[in-house]
């Protein structure tokens, strides 16, 4: 490298106050420079980037395509600069458009000058460094195309300091010597702990500053620093070196020492945006994006900071991103690229369209019902994916009738509906089917299993109280703001009021705000009981400053009513009320922490407030970011299969949805309708989207999350047991309840089936999505081939085929009427002919067993339809 | 016992005809409860040459290496715990005086006492890498050793790669996947879980065989229709589950069909001496039931010492409820695992197949070498010891060593992609194959700069 800026810099190591400017650090000087030798596991990823000509371009998918649409137009980003720090250098990038709608980085072919290089110069790497005050123009050009960016400097010669807390914690973040496995661990590290991804600024200061008898900094000459020598591998460093004398990272920390090391202050500009550019963008195959991240502070100044900025890749089979914020394209589709600094989180949307050139009226003459098809179509649109046709009346039928009420629709209302000729005849259905009783039962049953109800916890009267409780709200319609509420705040015997039960099941403050969260915000803070959240913005302060509103519940425990192994004894009749006093107390803080939901204000410690109705209040408010988000994801993945956001309670700014104007739509939509449900389902079921068909064109095959046909999904096992019985009208039993009881109707998870633990019916142990499970095993296809459920059900006597055979049905009308039950559609001629010569030669042949050969026939086609795969799946 | 109606000649769509089914009830007579090397030699469960197959025994909560296979005897008590080294017959190797038949053996195994990892100290990650070589980050889930094995080498037989006992690992508190699946790879190479308890009584593998009253010839045909009506949702084929539920029916056809993969979960047909010498509990029957899958066809047997750590007595011995105390591991975690571990081993040499079979004893990590308030000892990541046995690794040998207080390595520091690549290595799969994604991702078996622990085969 030309600018060997280690020689340069070999001048700086015994630099004191006068700090080099950081314009001779080109940010891919550490090419010779293990970045990160300490976890090889990573090394993959930390490549560091340089100019983009000379870095070969991968090979990729072997059907990418050269892309030839012609240039229409380039762009700088950021649009203007402004440099306001003396030190500090901006990062441009030229991106070009083309005529197809792809942009790709230009940068390194690109033509760039600096009308005046008194006020501002570029460097070989595309940084703009501040050369005097004053304001210029920086003009890009390439292959007859040219933009400019204004270019302002200022307090050029301004005394500056670099901030422990906006840069000096930024960098040792960056550095991974506050990260978990190194110096952030709990205990630290070798005698040296720092706060997890520098959360404490105070306390690493005085860590820094003062600790190990001030060893760490020394101010007169900070070169000699510990963490200077250690991480540069001057001396001996368990981490290996993370970053070479004289480099950026080298420069921020030695500068900040020789300056005196000023503290963090409260007056310090705090971070209030992050943005990065480009915010989104459609690529080709191949194509490497390197990103640039501001920083703007509350101040209103903006930092260059890409170099420090942490970078994730969401999906890495469609883009891979370095430390240095550098993108490169892999496979078709969309991936966020989510960026990490001090606490603010943002992502830029990296795609490649599929190479299907589509007619605009493709997406105009899509079928549209309402606003949802709208988002979707436009993003189908970007991503160059045609949407499914609409589904029949005998799909969206079937479909429909599983999605919101988990049955089948009877023979005869399927061959109604499909006679009906009415143009309203799908929105009919859908209001209809919410008017049912199934629909309620379907209903109840997700909330128990979001709410955790089971005898396992709960004594059975309790249980029923709990289950009752939720299923009277479902049928009401309760808005869910009022039905949350009515559960933060539940108090009195749980007997009397169901939702009481919530604290009987939760007792301990912790546990209680993490399932809080879970359940009710789709977030998981469980990380944060032993260090801060390393995925998110909760710290432990959050973590137990909110575990500290439910130090207050008491329980008033009735009479014993047994035990459950591993939980411990049950009662009955219990009460539940709020105390007056009371605090959470951990051995982490010396003094307890003040109530505070997650992100919201503190109450003080000594409050008289109602804690329990203060974090309802909260919670359930419209203007809260996460809840109303976390069940209109919930919902909308049992209609389309797959969450906006996955896995559905994992919700946080590094794992955002994939249509997020979508998401967006629909909260304000469910909020301005008061949180009703039912409103939502209607207006998701209505919508053109969850009508389209599961049959996937040539070109959207490969999609599974951007909603371009239906996806075909197992049945849930409550679901196809259900369905299983009311094809061969042989209820199954439950221990204790009465015959007749379906699957869905059970309050009760701890109920006895081997059919359902099989099929992953959730044990409501946990709130937790992944508790349920579709995944076809060999144990269920045993089962279902040997097992004692399906096969008892199609033996007994007078069920469905005994039923058919009475009647004098002859192979065809069974063969139909079976067709109808199981698939919700007649057979087609063919299927007709072909089954009912099987079953005439079967109805032949003698087989040992009690049935006669008809029966026996009848059965196995029987069988073969209920365990064939349009029957086990919702489609 | 299954009947047939002896009046037909029938034949079942994979061309096994009925009399496998009919043998199904005279199973007993095959016993392989004796040494049968030559026959399992010629069924290919023995190939001294290439075929290694594992047994990976995860030992879930992560065991003191203080109190087990790291015994610091010198350090103080507050260090040393509670239990005190014995001599094994290789003289300079101690272990733990709750391993006294372990000891007997120490010239079949190998210890390697520094290994660490650097990911959070929750059990998840641990599992996750002790069964994967990785952690998992950006969406990338990499799969189990036995699925990959699975996948490149496939099943010998009827009966599965792949096999899992008793029962997955469950909610461990981290919300982690614990990297026992096929990952990436596809739930195609997902290993058979037994999800049964070797250790019951009546314990059999659930749904075996068809019941009495559904002769051959109906299942025959029960599955040709099946397969007639499915073929109108070909389309359905875009769809992961909807393949993988045509796979899982097609192998539980083959694993029905096949009366050896029947007889290898058939724990009666051992001597009831021998089924005590494993232990009558999960973790010892389910090593007596790896060995029966090895010798009938298994390449790889995942054996869960335990399912949670929650309210059970394990190996996360923090000292405090719900966990576990310390001297567990001396009344009854440590003899859980002598018996069924030794007897394994033991059992493995006598047949002539611990040269082709690779055990690897694991935690997820170890166990702080300060005794905690409460009496116990907390996660520890950053240095434990695993065993190896079998497979090409030469036994009667320690390699790698920690500190004075088995805080960290001193020498030989080893990694879990270390020690997947030692895994890989014993089974005969080059880590630098490539692996593919759906997406079409490249992923190397192995990260680059990860080479086995060669020190332990030579």
């Amino acid at each position: 490298m030309e600018r060997s800026f280690l020689r340069r810099l070999s001048v700086v190591v015994a630099l004191t106050a006068a700090v080099a400017a950081w314009s001779a650090a080109p940010s891919g000087a550490q090419s010779t420079v293990p970045y990160h030798s300490f976890d090889k596991s990573e090394s993959a990823a930390q490549t560091w980037s340089h100019g983009q000509a000379s870095r070969p371009v991968q090979p990729v998918s072997a059907h990418a395509v050269p892309n030839t649409s012609p240039l229409t137009g380039i762009r700088i980003l950021p649009s203007s600069v402004s440099l306001a720090i003396p030190l500090m250098n901006q990062r441009i990038v030229v991106e070009g458009t083309y005529a197809d709608g792809h942009v790709a980085d230009l940068t390194a072919q690109a033509s760039i000058r600096c009308a005046n290089s008194g006020i501002a110069k570029l460097d070989h790497e595309d940084f703009v460094h501040p050369e005097g005050n004053g304001h210029t123009l920086l003009t890009a050009s390439f292959k007859g195309h040219s933009v400019s960016a204004a270019v302002e400097v200022t307090n050029f010669s301004a005394p500056f300091v670099w901030s422990f807390r906006n840069q000096v914690l930024p960098v040792m973040t960056k550095m991974g010597c506050n990260s978990g496995p190194c110096h952030g661990a709990a205990a630290g590290k070798n005698g040296f702990k720092l706060t997890l991804r520098g959360f404490d600024p105070l306390t690493d200061y005085y860590t820094l500053t003062h600790q190990a008898i001030g060893r760490r900094t020394n101010r007169i000459e900070p070169a000699k620093s510990l963490i200077l020598l250690k991480p540069t591998l001057t001396i001996a460093h368990g981490g290996g070196q993370r970053f070479p004398v004289g480099s950026p990272e080298y420069q921020v920390i030695s500068g900040w020492i020789a300056a005196g090391m000023p503290p963090p202050k409260p007056s310090d500009p705090r971070i209030v945006d992050l943005e990065v550019y480009p915010h989104q963008a459609s690529l080709v195959p191949g194509a490497e994006q390197q990103l640039v991240v501001m920083a703007k502070f509350s101040d209103g100044h903006y930092e260059d900071v890409t170099r420090w900025a942490k970078y994730d890749s969401g999906d890495e089979g469609v883009a891979t991103v370095d430390p240095s914020g550098h993108v490169t394209m892999h496979g078709y589709g969309e991936a966020p690229v989510t960026v990490w600094y001090l606490s603010h989180v943002t992502f830029a949307r990296m795609r490649i369209p599929y190479p299907y050139q589509l007619d605009e009226a493709v997406y105009q003459r899509a079928a549209r019902q309402n606003y949802i098809d709208d988002y979707v179509l436009a993003h189908l649109q970007q991503l160059h994916i045609p949407p499914s046709p609409q589904a029949t009346d005998a799909e969206f039928l079937r479909r429909a009738y599983l999605d919101a009420a988990g049955i089948l629709p009877s023979p005869q209302e399927t061959a109604a509906f499909l006679k009906d000729k009415s143009p309203d005849k799908r929105n009919r259905l859908i209001d209809a089917l919410m008017k049912r009783p199934e629909f309620v039962d379907y209903w109840a049953y997700q909330w128990s299993d979001l709410l955790l109800v089971t005898s396992n916890q709960l004594s059975y009267p309790e249980m029923w109280s709990y289950y009752d409780w939720i299923r009277s709200s479902v049928s009401q319609d309760k808005p869910w703001n009022q039905f949350v509420r009515e559960l933060v705040t539940a108090s009195g015997n749980t007997l009397e009021n169901g939702a009481a039960n919530y604290w009987v099941i939760h007792r301990n403050p912790i546990e209680i705000s993490e399932n809080m969260t879970e359940a009710f915000l789709g977030i998981n803070i469980t990380c944060a009981h032993c260090h801060n959240h390393p995925l998110a913005k909760w710290t432990q302060k959050d973590y137990y400053g909110m575990a500290d509103l439910f130090a207050r519940v008491r329980l008033k425990m009735g009479q014993p009513a047994g035990a459950r192994p591993g939980i411990g004894p049950i009662f009955r009749d219990v009460t539940v009320y709020s105390g007056t006093s009371g605090q959470y107390t951990d051995d982490r803080f010396s003094d307890p922490l003040p109530p505070k939901p997650l992100g919201a204000k503190a109450l003080p410690l000594d409050t008289t407030v109602n804690l329990r109705a203060y974090f309802a209040n909260w919670l359930t408010s419209p203007q809260n970011p996460y809840f109303a988000r976390a069940v209109v994801n919930r919902v909308w993945k049992n209609f389309m299969g797959e969450g906006l956001v996955e896995p559905v309670d994992d919700m946080r700014a590094t794992n955002p949805p994939t249509n997020e104007a979508l998401l967006a739509a629909m909260v304000k939509d469910f909020v301005a309708h008061h949180m009703d449900v039912d409103y939502l389902i209607r207006t998701i079921m209505q919508s053109a989207t969850y009508q389209t068909s599961s049959r996937p064109t040539e070109q959207n095959i490969v999609d599974q999350k951007y909603y371009s046909h239906y996806l075909v999904r197992r049945l849930p096992a409550e679901v196809l047991l259900d369905a299983i019985s009311s094809v061969t009208q042989e209820p199954e039993r439950f221990d204790s309840y009465p015959l007749g009881t379906r699957a869905l109707q059970l309050p009760d998870t701890a109920v006895q089936s081997y059919f359902l633990t099989a099929f992953g019916r959730p044990i409501r142990e946990q709130t937790q999505e992944s508790e349920r499970s579709s995944v076809p095993t060999i144990t269920q296809a045993l089962h279902i081939i040997n097992g004692d459920t399906l096969n008892n059900k199609l033996r007994a006597q007078g069920n469905v085929l005994d039923k058919l055979i009475k009647a004098g049905d002859s192979d065809s009308q069974i063969v139909t009427y079976l067709y109808l039950a199981a698939f919700g559609r007649y057979p087609t001629d063919r299927e007709l002919i072909a089954l009912t010569g099987h079953l005439r030669t079967a109805e032949g042949v003698k087989v040992k067993g009690a049935m006669n050969p008809r029966r026996a026939a009848l059965s196995d086609l029987a069988w073969a339809i209920l365990t064939s795969q349009p029957f086990m799946f919702d489609h | 016992m299954f009947r047939l109606d002896a009046d037909k000649k029938v034949h079942f769509c994979d061309g096994v005809t009925r009399r496998d089914f009919l043998h199904a009830g005279a199973l007993a007579l095959l016993g392989l409860t004796l040494p049968q090397f030559m026959d399992l030699k010629a069924m290919g469960a023995v190939n001294p040459n290439k075929d290694i197959n594992c047994i990976q025994l995860m030992l879930v909560g992560g065991p003191s290496q203080l109190d087990t296979w790291d015994m610091k005897p010198d350090a103080p008590a507050s260090i040393r715990g509670p239990y005190k080294p014995i001599p094994t017959n290789v003289s300079g190797i101690q272990i733990s005086e709750i391993f006294p038949r372990m000891a007997k053996h120490a010239d079949k195994f190998a210890l390697l006492r520094s290994v660490y990892h650097t990911a959070a100290a929750v059990h998840d990650t641990g599992c996750q890498m002790m069964q994967t070589g990785r952690l998992f980050r950006g969406g990338l889930e990499s799969p189990n050793y036995g699925s990959v094995l699975s996948k490149e080498k496939g099943p010998k037989g009827a009966i599965p790669a792949n096999v899992l006992l008793p029962y997955p690992i469950g909610q461990l508190g981290g919300n982690l996947p614990h990297g026992d699946t096929a990952g990436f790879l596809g739930k195609k190479y997902d290993p058979f879980v037994l999800n049964a308890d070797p250790s019951d009584p009546n314990f059999h593998v659930p749904d075996m065989l068809p019941p009495d009253y559904i002769a051959a010839l109906r299942v025959d045909r029960r599955r040709d229709w099946r397969n007639m009506i499915d073929q109108s949702v070909s389309y359905f084929e875009s769809s992961q589950d909807a393949k993988l539920m045509d796979s899982t029916f097609n192998e539980a056809y083959t694993l029905m069909t096949s009366s050896k993969a029947r007889a290898a979960f058939d724990l009666s047909q051992e001597p009831e001496e021998v089924r005590k010498k494993y232990g009558m509990n999960r973790f010892g029957q389910g090593c007596l039931l790896s060995r029966r899958l090895i010798e009938n066809g298994v390449r790889f047997v995942t054996v869960n010492m335990f399912e949670t750590v929650f309210n059970e007595i394990t190996w996360d011995i923090h000292g405090s409820a719900p966990f576990s105390p310390i001297s567990c591991m001396g009344n009854l975690v440590g003899p859980m695992f002598d018996n069924g571990f030794t007897s394994l081993i033991e059992d493995l040499d006598q047949r002539g197949l611990l040269e082709n079979t690779l055990v690897v004893a694991t935690g997820e990590f170890g166990r702080t070498p300060r005794i905690n308030p409460a009496g116990g000892r907390d996660h520890w990541p950053q240095c434990w010891t695993i065993v190896l046995a079998g497979g090409g690794i030469k036994g009667g040998q320690v390699v790698g060593s920690s500190d004075s207080i088995a805080a960290a390595p001193r020498d030989r520091p080893v990694q879990p992609s270390h020690v997947a690549a030692t895994v890989y290595h014993a089974l005969g799969i080059p880590i630098d194959v490539i692996l593919a994604t759906p997406e079409g991702r490249q992923v190397r078996l192995v990260d680059h700069g990860f080479e086995p622990v060669v020190e332990l085969f030579s």
